[in-house]
C-alpha cells in the first residue's frame, strides 16, 4: 500500500480544521501522528478513512484517487478506535462475522476463533459485547482489525484502557502489519510509546503540518518541534 | 458482494438486534393498540360513516406508531459509533438505506396485521371481506411512509431534538401518501373495489417508486451531512 496526500484541506463551516496537508508514505511506513488537542489529527484520520470528504485536496491509494464513493478502496482501509465500532447487543463472534462479511472478507469460523484466541477472548465468544470490560472491547477491536487485514491502518488513541499484555498484543500486531507492507498511522498522546514503534513522525498544529520527518537517532529536530507541546516545565529527549 | 447481499446482511443484523431488544416493535404495538382504544371510546362510528372515518382513523394510528419506530431506527448505530463503523466499510450506502427501510416496513406490517383486525372488532364492523384489499393498499402507503421516513430519519440523525423535528418535517411531506391511501381505502369500503380511486393508486405507486429510487441514490450524501 502506498499513500499519497496532496494539499488536503477540510473546513467545518467557516472553521478550517485542516489546511494544505501533504505527505507521501511508502509501504511499511509506521507514522506517529502527533499534535495538541484540536490540531486536526482525528479529522485527518477520518478523511483518510473516507468517513468524511475533503473540502480540497486529494488522497491517492496505490496510484488511484480515493474518493468517498470508492467502495473497493474502502475495503483496504482499517480504522482501529479501541472499544468502539462494535454492536453491544451482538455477541463477540457475531460482531466479527458481521464486519468481516461487510468487508467482503468472509472468514471461516476457525479463523475467527483463532483471532479471538490470539487476543484472549475465545472463552467469551458467545457473550454480548455489552458484557465485556473496556479493555476486552479494545482487544476485540484488535481481533476485528486482524481479520480485516487492512492495507492502510488508522489508529486513534489506540492504547485506550489496554493493560500491559493488551499493549504488547497491539504493538506486535502493528509490527506484523508493517512487515506485511501496510501503512500504519497512529494518532496518540503516548509519545514515548509511539516513537518506539514509528518509522516517521508527523506533527499537526492548528490544522497545518508543521513537522514530517523519518525517524533518526538522535532526533534533535523532533525534540525542538515537539517541545512546545509539552506541559510547562517538562522537557523531552528522543 | 453485491448490493442485495449487503442489504440482506444489514437487515438481518437489524432484525437480530430487534429480536433481542424488542424495543421498537413492542412500543409500536402497544401504542397502536392504545390509540385504537382511545378512538373506540372517543368516536361512535356509525356504519354509514364507516367508509369516511375508518381510513383516516387507521392511518392516524399508523402514522403515530410508525413515527415511533422511525425515531428509534438508527438507535443501534448511535451507540459505540457503529454508524461510523458502517460508513467506514466498503458497503454501498444505498444498501443501508434499503435495509433500514425494509426493517421499518417489516415492523409496521407486523403492527398493521394486528391493528387492522382489532379496529374491525372494536368498531364492530361487518365487512371482513374487504380487509385483504384494504391491507394491500395499506402496504403501498406503508412503503411510502417507510421510504420517506427513513430518508428523513437519517437527515435529522444529528439534530438535537430529533424526536420533535422528525414528525414536523415528515408529516407535511407525507400528505400525498396519506391522501392517496385514505382515498383508496375509502373507495374499497364504499364500493368494494378501487375503480374510483385509480388515480390515487397510481399516485401512491409513483410516490413509492420515485422516493425509493431517490433514497438509494442520495443516501450517501444524506448520511454524511
Amino acid at each position: 500500500m502506498h499513500l499519497t496526500v496532496r494539499n488536503l484541506a477540510k473546513a467545518y463551516g467557516f472553521l478550517w480544521a485542516l489546511k494544505e496537508v501533504s505527505f507521501d508514505l511508502p509501504a511499511g511506513e509506521v507514522v506517529a501522528l502527533l499534535g495538541p488537542n484540536g490540531a486536526g489529527k482525528t479529522t485527518l484520520l477520518k478523511l483518510l478513512a473516507g468517513v468524511i470528504s475533503p473540502t480540497a485536496g486529494e488522497i491517492v491509494l496505490d496510484g488511484s484517487s480515493f474518493s468517498r464513493s470508492a467502495t473497493v478502496q474502502r475495503s483496504a482501509v482499517g480504522f482501529l478506535a479501541p472499544g468502539e465500532h462494535l454492536y453491544e447487543n451482538l455477541t463477540v463472534r457475531e460482531n466479527l462475522v458481521f464486519f468481516t462479511s461487510l468487508y467482503q472478507k468472509h472468514r471461516a469460523l476457525a479463523q475467527i476463533e483463532g483471532a479471538l484466541e490470539e487476543v484472549g477472548l475465545k472463552h467469551r465468544s458467545e457473550e454480548y459485547v455489552a458484557t465485556l470490560s473496556s479493555g476486552m472491547k479494545c482487544r476485540l477491536s484488535i481481533a476485528k482489525c486482524k481479520l480485516l487485514e487492512p492495507g492502510l491502518l488508522l489508529l486513534d488513541e489506540p492504547y485506550g484502557v489496554l493493560d500491559g499484555s493488551g499493549i504488547d498484543l497491539l504493538e506486535s500486531f502493528l509490527r506484523a502489519q508493517r512487515h506485511k507492507g501496510s501503512v500504519v498511522i497512529l494518532a496518540s498522546h503516548h509519545v514515548a510509546r509511539v516513537l518506539t514503534l514509528c518509522t516517521r513522525a508527523v506533527i499537526l498544529h492548528q490544522g497545518r503540518l508543521t513537522f514530517n520527518e523519518a525517524r533518526q537517532q538522535p532526533w534533535d529536530s523532533f525534540t525542538s518541534a515537539f517541545g512546545e507541546f509539552l506541559p510547562h516545565g517538562e522537557s523531552w529527549t528522543s | 458482494m453485491d448490493f442485495l447481499n449487503q442489504t440482506f446482511l444489514l437487515l438481518r443484523k437489524d432484525l437480530l438486534l430487534e429480536m433481542r431488544r424488542r424495543e421498537s416493535l413492542l412500543t409500536m404495538f402497544f401504542f397502536g393498540t392504545l390509540l385504537l382504544f382511545v378512538f373506540h371510546f372517543s368516536f361512535d362510528l356509525a356504519p354509514e360513516r364507516m367508509a369516511e372515518m375508518a381510513p383516516a382513523l387507521l392511518w392516524l394510528a399508523f402514522l403515530f406508531t410508525g413515527t415511533l419506530g422511525l425515531a428509534q431506527l438508527f438507535d443501534a448505530e448511535r451507540g459505540n459509533h457503529c454508524l461510523e463503523a458502517l460508513l467506514l466499510s466498503p458497503m454501498d450506502r444505498g444498501a443501508l438505506f434499503l435495509a433500514k427501510t425494509a426493517f421499518n416496513f417489516i415492523l409496521m406490517v407486523l403492527v398493521e396485521i394486528v391493528v387492522i383486525p382489532l379496529f374491525w372488532i372494536l368498531f364492530n364492523l361487518r365487512s371482513w371481506d374487504v380487509i385483504p384489499n384494504l391491507f394491500l393498499v395499506t402496504l403501498l402507503g406503508t412503503v411510502g411512509f417507510c421510504v420517506l421516513g427513513t430518508l428523513l430519519s437519517a437527515v435529522t440523525l444529528k439534530a438535537r431534538a430529533r424526536e420533535l423535528l422528525l414528525p414536523l418535517v415528515l408529516f407535511p411531506l407525507m400528505i400525498p401518501v396519506i391522501l392517496g391511501t385514505i382515498r383508496c381505502m375509502e373507495s374499497i369500503l364504499r364500493a368494494g373495489a378501487l375503480d374510483d380511486a385509480l388515480p390515487w393508486l397510481r399516485l401512491l405507486i409513483g410516490f413509492d417508486v420515485i422516493f425509493l429510487t431517490v433514497g438509494v441514490l442520495i443516501f450517501d450524501w444524506v448520511i454524511e451531512a
